[in-house]
């Protein structure tokens, strides 16, 4: 059998369902895992083993009654810590919060539950999934399994960082600048960023609310559809959340790109950025894939990134700073420097350029809706460089601006990240897949083909 | 903007427990969100307002019946 820290979780359900595989088996065998690798990558906050084994019993009785729930059941998962479970602490990484416990499940929380999947335990980020790899928190910040000094990205650190050392098979994030897509560029694993409003953010602590998004995170792309699959559905206890009709993002996964038309957004990287040329490639690259395939690859222009970048940072630090000023106010020590930084920066955002960046979102909005006329979907980078090392704060701090992943946020539309191959060293490249809202199952489907095509989710960071 | 201007922008905003290091933090703030400000397109228009759209209810079902 595949080594069971890298088995994906279509493969690990299936294993599960035909009684081939034991979900106590998996579990005890993901949790020996984390003791011998968490304390070298940092991924967990918080593991909760007999937790996991109680619930993983659980589903292996349910299983052999013949009650087996779908593929989720008897499957671990993780949490990133601004995701509420009921009875354990969400810290979202920092002092403040270190003794609040819910007494509710967030909204995906309960829909893996419900789906007799096993939680491990909760996952790192950055302090209130705003501050970056900070050494000032009560945890340390996550380490990339693909080198011991290597930034994962952020802020769902942690769920970047236990994919990709086969810590576990299936993670959830959030993203209100990039947060799922960066660590999944980084750390060589599959994030999506669904559409705004389809997957309720219920028990989840806001970032800016008119940003925020909760994301499947997994190491391949049909993982990534069978958990958007169960976790995306209205919620009326979500103010954003959309009613329409539920969808399998899965269905129609491996349907090929034939005849589909891709907008190349090139610029992004080669004129507004100049991304490092080995990812630049790695674009270059897929785009000849896709066409290889059969898609029609043809260059799209949207809006300079700079105009999402302006738009989506005044948003993001007023709407966060209205969430944290009590706190600010009451115990700004008790943060780390760098969320403390940030969140002050929302606090002299004047409430006339906020308005004025919401008017220059419509307008991005209007004119991206318009660009992506006559396309299925586009393509273009996540982040402009491969990682850089962690403790390089400098470094880190650079390569938050250089990235195209902000113009999603502030357009609402769907953007998945899958793995792109290698740098000449070992890091980890990316490609970023953006639809019209709603349109995730197409993504999955050209992102699905591409993986296919290419076999990148064959390789394994080295010593894991 | 000297220190004791931020001083007072501190207080103005309810901000009165923040320490040395913090206010020095907050003096980068102002700086970032001034450069942020200036980086807004000149052509924002009032008539592109962000819409604030209300809607009705659809009749519930369970009700009508």
């Amino acid at each position: 059998m595949t080594d069971l820290g890298f088995l994906g979780l279509a493969d690990a359900g299936e294993l599960i369902r035909a009684r081939k595989l034991s979900p106590v088996e998996l579990t005890s065998a993901l949790l020996a895992r984390i003791a011998r690798l968490d304390p070298l990558v940092h991924a967990f906050v918080r593991v909760t083993p007999e937790l996991a084994l109680a619930a993983a019993r659980e589903a292996e009785r349910e299983i052999m009654a013949g009650n087996w729930r779908g593929p989720l059941h008897g499957v671990p998962f993780g949490l990133k810590d601004i995701i509420d479970c009921k009875g354990l602490p969400t810290t979202a990484h920092s002092k403040l919060l270190i003794d609040n416990v819910p007494n509710e499940d967030a909204f995906v929380a309960a829909r893996l539950k419900a789906a007799g999947s096993v939680l491990l335990g909760k996952l790192a980020t950055h302090e209130f999934a705003i501050g970056g790899p900070s050494f000032d928190l009560p945890w340390p910040p996550a380490v990339n399994p693909w080198g011991r000094n290597l930034f994962p990205g952020g802020s769902s650190s942690g769920s970047g960082v236990a994919l990709a050392a086969g810590l576990l098979p299936v993670a959830l994030g959030t993203d209100t600048g990039g947060s799922v897509r960066n660590p999944a560029s980084l750390c060589g694993i599959t994030g999506m960023k669904p559409t705004y409003g389809l997957v309720s953010r219920r028990g989840v602590l806001p970032l800016a609310t008119s940003l925020d998004h909760v994301g499947p995170m997994t190491r391949g792309v049909r993982d990534n559809a069978l958990l958007l699959d169960l976790i995306a559905g209205h919620d009326a206890a979500d103010a954003a959340s959309v009613r329409r009709a539920p969808e399998r993002f899965s269905a129609n996964i491996d349907a090929g790109v034939k005849g589909l038309k891709i907008g190349l957004v090139r610029h992004f990287y080669a004129e507004d950025m100049q991304a490092d040329c080995e990812q630049s490639a790695a674009i270059e690259a897929a785009a000849e894939v896709l066409r290889g395939l059969g898609a029609s690859v043809r260059e799209m222009r949207l809006a300079p990134l700079d105009d999402y970048a302006t738009c989506c940072r005044i948003i993001l630090r007023a709407e966060a700073f209205a969430v944290h000023r009590r706190w600010l106010a009451e115990r700004p020590a008790d943060y780390g420097a760098l969320a403390r930084q940030r969140l002050l920066d929302g606090a002299v955002v004047s409430a006339a350029d906020y308005i004025d960046a919401q008017r220059l979102r419509a307008r991005l909005i209007r004119q991206t809706d318009l660009a992506f006329t006559g396309f299925d979907a586009a393509l273009t980078v996540s982040g402009m460089d491969p990682a850089c090392a962690i403790d390089d704060a400098e470094a880190t701090a650079r390569s938050y601006p250089r990235q195209a992943r902000q113009p999603f946020n502030v357009t609402g539309q769907p953007a998945l990240v899958v793995p792109a191959g290698f740098t000449g060293d070992g890091r980890p490249l990316s490609l970023q897949l953006i639809g019209q809202p709603f349109t995730e199952a197409k993504l999955y489907r050209i992102a699905f083909a591409y993986e296919q095509a290419t076999g990148w989710l064959a390789r394994h960071p080295p010593g894991v | 903007m000297d220190d004791d201007e931020v001083l007072r922008v501190a207080r103005a905003m309810g901000l009165t427990r923040l320490e040395p290091e913090h206010l020095m933090q907050l003096a980068q703030s102002l700086e970032a969100a001034r450069r942020l400000g200036q980086q807004l397109p000149g052509d924002l228009h009032w008539s592109e307002e962000p819409a604030m759209v209300f809607r009705v209810a659809p009749p519930d079902p369970e009700r009508a019946s």
